[in-house]
C-alpha cells in the first residue's frame, strides 16, 4: 500500500491548524484504489479516534466476549481491534455505516489469528464456524434460535447433568459450592460436569446435522 | 481422562472469574477437549456478558490514541516537533502538579472532612436509581432528607414503593408515620441499626477508612462540576463517589454491579442549614392515625429510680471517658434491663445491663476477649443479636455499630455504640476496673494445628468475591465453616440430610479476628479442634478458611 502526501498542501501552514492532504491508498476490502481527503491534524485525529471508540466499543466488545467468554481477553482484543482497524479506516475513508462491520471483521480475524497461532494441530470446528453475521447479533431472531437450540440441548440431559451445568457454568458457582449444593464430592462434580458437557456437545453436534 | 476433567474444570473456573483461560494460550489440547471448551462457551452465552468497568471506554481511547498517535509521532522527526514537545512537556508538568494535589489521598479526604466540619445540618433531595445489566434504569425512590451532625434526621419518601412514609429520629425517639396503614410506629432512638442511605458524615468516614481513593475523572453530578473518586473499601467491591468541586462534599455514589444490578444514589439538590426545623423533629400523631409503640424503653431520672424499677443497683463507670457526657438513663421494665446513654458530638454509646439469664453463648462471628479469665464477645461491627444486645437484624452488619458483651458476678453487660472500638474499650475498662483484655496472638491455645490442610488461594479469592456479592454468607461464620469441614471429613461422599456434627457441638475457644480455633464437642467426631484463618481479608467481611486441625484423641 502506498501513501503519497501532497507536500504543496503542507508548506506554509500553521502546523497547529487543521490541514488537508491527499493520500492514495489501496482499499483492502474493495481492492480498488481510492483517492480521498483526510483531516491529518493530530487534534482532529485524536477526536476522531475518540468518537469512533466511544460510539462503537460496546457492540464490538460484546461480539468478542461472545467468542472468548471472559472479560480479561475481551478487553484486550477490543483494544487490539481498534489499534489494527483505525489506520485502515482512516486511510480508506470507510463510510460510518460500514465501520461497524469492518471493526467486527477485524475483531474476529484477531481472535482467529490468536487462536491459530497457539494451535499446533490444525483448526477446530468452532473457530471456522465463526461467521460475523451470526456472531454479531444483528439479527435477534438468529440469536434466539441459537439460544433455543442450547436450551433444548440442555433439556435433553438428565437432571443431575443439567443441574451441574447450570450451577457451574450459568450461575458460576465454584466446584466446592456446587458440591455443597448437590451433596456430592468435588471430584464427583468434576467427573459429572465432564460427562454432562460430552453429552451436550454430542446433542448439539447431532442437532446441527 | 482425569487430567481432562481437571483441565475442563479449571477452564470453567477461569471463565467464571472473567480471566483468560490458560488453554486459550495452549491450544495443542486434545481436540475432544477443545470441543468441550467450545460447548462451555456456548452455554455461557445464556448469561449476560460481563461488561467492563465504567472507565473502560476512556481507557480504551487513551490506549488506542497512545499507540497510534505516538507511533506516528516517532516517525515524524520534524524540527517543529521539538518545540511542540517542549510546550507539551511544560503543559504536562503544570497539569501534573495540579493533579498531583488532587490525587493525594489524604488531601481529598481531609478537604471533605474539613468541609463537613462547617456543616451543621443539610437538606437535600435524594434519588436512588437502579440499572440492570442491559443498561435499563429504574428510579427506585426519591427522598427528601433533613439531617444534622448529631445524628438526627427527617426522611420523607416522595416517590417509590413507600411513597408518603416519614421516618424521624430526634435523638430521643425514632418514629415512622405510615400513611398506607394510618399508623405511627415508635422505636428506640438508639441503637438505630438502619438510618438512611448516603448520610454524608458516614460516607466521609467510609472514604477515610478505605484502602485507597483515586480521582479517576471529572463529571457533573446534580449539575455541579465534580471529581469522580474511586474508593476501594476495606471490605466489598470498589465504588465511585462524586465530590462537588466547590463544596468538597459528596453528591453522588455508584456501587459496583452485583448480580446484574447497579445502584446510583444522587443528591439532586442539596443545601446547608443551621438546624433541622424543630417542627419536623417534634413527635406527633397525625389526626386519624393510630400509635403503635414499639419502644420498650422508659426514661427515668436517676440511678435510684432505675434500681426501684429493675430490682438491682446498676453499675456505672467510675469516670466518663473524655469527650462524652451522660445523656439519659432508661429502663426496659419487662426485661429488667437498665440502659445508660452517653453522648459525644456525633457519637453515642449505651451501656446495657441486666441479670444473666440462660447459657452464655458467643456470637459465632465475634472476636473473643477476656475479663477476669472469662470470655468477652467483641462484635465489630455488630452482626448478631445476642444476649442483652437489642440491635441485630438484617442491617446490623452494615452499620457502624460495635459492641462488647460479657458476664460478671451474675450480671450481663453490653457496651454498644456508634463510636470507635477504642471508645467502647475505654467504657468497658471503666466498668471492669481495667480487667478487659482484647484478644492477642499470645492466647492460651497456640495456633499450631497437628494436621495442616492445604489451601487453594485462588479459590479462596473467588469465594470471597462470591460472598462480597451476597452468596454463601455462611463462610463469614467460623463455626459453620468448621461444621462443614468436620462433616465432610466424616462423610466424604457428601452430606445428605442433617450434618453428622451439629452446630451446637462446636464452640469458639479463640478468635482474634484473623485466626480462630473451634473446638468440637461430640462423641463421634474424628476432629477435636479446627484451626481457621481469614486469608483474604482480615475484617468482618472476610471469609474463614480451614487451615488445619487436631485429630480427636
Amino acid at each position: 500500500m502506498d501513501t503519497a502526501i501532497d507536500q504543496k498542501n503542507f508548506h506554509g501552514r500553521n502546523v497547529l491548524s487543521s490541514f488537508i492532504v491527499f493520500i492514495s491508498v489501496n482499499d483492502p476490502i474493495g481492492k480498488k484504489e481510492l483517492r480521498c481527503m483526510v483531516h491529518a491534524n493530530e487534534d482532529s485525529r485524536v477526536n476522531w479516534i475518540e468518537h469512533l471508540c466511544l460510539s462503537t466499543w460496546e457492540p464490538v466488545y460484546r461480539l468478542i466476549y461472545f467468542k472468548v467468554q471472559n472479560r480479561e481477553e475481551a478487553e484486550d482484543i477490543t483494544q487490539e481491534t481498534y489499534v489494527r482497524a483505525i489506520p485502515y479506516l482512516q486511510k480508506n475513508h470507510v463510510p460510518p455505516d460500514k465501520q461497524m462491520a469492518f471493526l467486527k471483521t477485524v475483531a474476529l480475524n484477531i481472535i482467529r489469528d490468536r487462536w491459530r497461532q497457539h494451535q499446533r494441530r490444525g483448526t477446530t470446528a468452532d473457530l471456522e464456524a465463526i461467521a460475523p453475521k451470526e456472531a454479531a447479533f444483528e439479527d435477534p431472531a438468529e440469536w434466539s434460535v441459537q439460544r433455543m437450540t442450547i436450551e433444548k440441548a440442555l433439556n435433553e440431559l438428565n437432571e443431575e447433568q443439567r443441574t451441574v451445568i447450570e450451577l457451574r457454568i450459568i450461575k458460576g458457582y465454584s466446584v466446592a459450592e456446587t458440591a455443597q449444593i448437590m451433596n456430592k464430592k468435588e471430584t464427583t462434580i468434576r467427573v459429572m460436569q465432564h460427562r454432562a458437557l460430552q453429552s451436550l456437545t454430542r446433542i448439539l453436534h447431532d442437532g446441527m446435522k | 481422562m482425569h487430567d481432562n476433567e481437571r483441565r475442563l474444570s479449571d477452564y470453567i473456573d477461569q471463565l467464571n472469574a472473567e480471566k483468560k483461560p490458560k488453554d486459550h494460550e495452549h491450544l495443542g489440547a486434545d481436540p475432544e477437549l477443545q470441543k468441550l471448551f467450545h460447548t462451555v462457551r456456548l452455554v455461557r452465552n445464556l448469561r449476560e456478558p460481563a461488561m467492563p468497568e465504567r472507565d473502560f471506554p476512556a481507557k480504551l481511547v487513551r490506549a488506542v490514541t497512545d499507540q497510534l498517535v505516538q507511533t506516528k509521532q516517532k516517525k515524524k522527526k520534524r524540527a517543529w516537533m521539538a518545540s511542540i514537545a517542549g510546550i507539551a512537556a511544560m503543559l504536562a508538568l503544570s497539569l501534573l502538579i495540579h493533579f498531583a494535589s488532587l490525587f493525594d489521598h489524604p488531601n481529598i479526604v481531609k478537604a471533605m472532612e474539613k468541609a463537613f466540619q462547617d456543616v451543621n445540618a443539610y437538606h437535600g433531595f435524594l434519588e436512588i436509581v437502579e440499572t440492570n445489566a442491559q443498561g435499563k434504569t429504574t428510579t427506585q425512590a426519591k427522598l427528601e432528607i433533613w439531617a444534622d451532625k448529631h445524628g438526627r434526621y427527617y426522611i420523607q419518601e416522595l416517590e417509590g414503593s413507600n411513597k408518603g412514609l416519614i421516618t424521624v429520629n430526634n435523638g430521643q425517639t425514632k418514629w415512622q408515620i405510615r400513611p398506607s396503614e394510618k399508623q405511627v410506629h415508635r422505636f428506640p432512638a438508639f441503637p438505630d441499626p438502619y438510618r438512611f442511605a448516603f448520610e454524608l458524615g458516614n460516607e466521609i468516614k467510609g472514604i477515610k477508612q478505605a484502602i485507597s481513593t483515586n480521582i479517576i475523572g471529572e463529571e457533573k453530578a446534580a449539575n455541579r462540576p465534580s471529581w469522580i473518586v474511586e474508593v476501594t473499601p476495606q471490605g466489598g467491591e470498589p465504588y465511585r463517589i462524586w465530590i462537588d468541586k466547590e463544596t468538597r462534599l459528596p453528591l453522588q455514589k455508584q456501587y459496583a454491579m452485583q448480580h446484574g444490578i447497579q445502584y446510583k444514589i444522587t443528591y439532586t439538590k442539596i443545601e446547608w442549614n443551621h438546624a433541622i426545623p424543630e417542627k419536623l423533629l417534634t413527635y406527633h400523631v397525625p389526626k386519624g392515625f393510630q400509635e403503635v409503640n414499639q419502644n420498650p424503653e422508659q426514661i427515668v431520672t436517676s440511678i435510684d429510680e432505675a434500681k426501684e424499677a429493675v430490682g438491682f443497683l446498676p453499675d456505672t463507670v467510675s469516670q466518663i471517658p473524655s469527650g462524652y457526657v451522660q445523656d439519659r438513663i432508661a429502663i426496659i421494665p419487662d426485661k429488667k434491663l437498665v440502659k445508660l446513654y452517653y453522648r459525644a458530638l456525633d457519637k453515642e454509646i449505651v451501656i446495657i445491663q441486666g441479670k444473666a439469664i440462660g447459657e452464655w453463648k458467643l456470637a459465632p462471628t465475634a472476636m473473643v476477649g477476656k475479663i477476669h479469665h472469662q470470655t468477652a464477645e467483641i462484635q465489630s461491627p455488630v452482626v448478631e443479636e445476642s444476649g442483652v444486645i437489642g440491635a441485630g437484624g438484617p442491617y446490623a452488619g452494615l452499620t457502624d455499630l460495635h459492641s462488647i458483651r460479657w458476664r460478671q458476678n451474675g450480671f450481663e453487660y453490653a457496651v454498644i455504640g456508634h463510636a470507635s472500638l477504642g471508645d467502647l474499650i475505654a467504657f468497658t475498662k471503666e466498668l471492669t476496673n481495667g480487667a478487659f483484655e482484647m484478644p492477642t496472638h499470645k492466647d492460651p491455645f497456640p495456633f499450631k494445628p497437628k494436621v495442616e490442610v492445604p489451601v487453594d488461594l485462588e479459590r479462596e479469592k473467588n469465594d470471597q468475591k462470591n460472598v462480597d456479592a451476597g452468596s454463601s454468607p455462611w463462610k463469614l461464620d467460623p463455626l459453620f465453616v468448621a461444621q462443614v469441614f468436620v462433616s465432610l471429613q466424616m462423610s466424604p461422599g457428601g452430606i445428605t440430610g442433617d450434618y453428622p456434627i451439629h452446630y451446637e457441638d462446636l464452640r469458639i475457644i479463640q478468635n482474634n479476628g484473623k485466626e480462630a480455633i473451634v473446638e468440637v464437642d461430640a462423641h463421634n467426631t474424628p476432629i477435636k479442634r479446627v484451626y481457621l484463618k481469614r486469608l483474604i481479608r482480615q475484617d468482618a467481611t472476610g471469609i474463614w478458611t480451614v487451615v488445619g486441625y487436631d485429630p480427636a484423641p
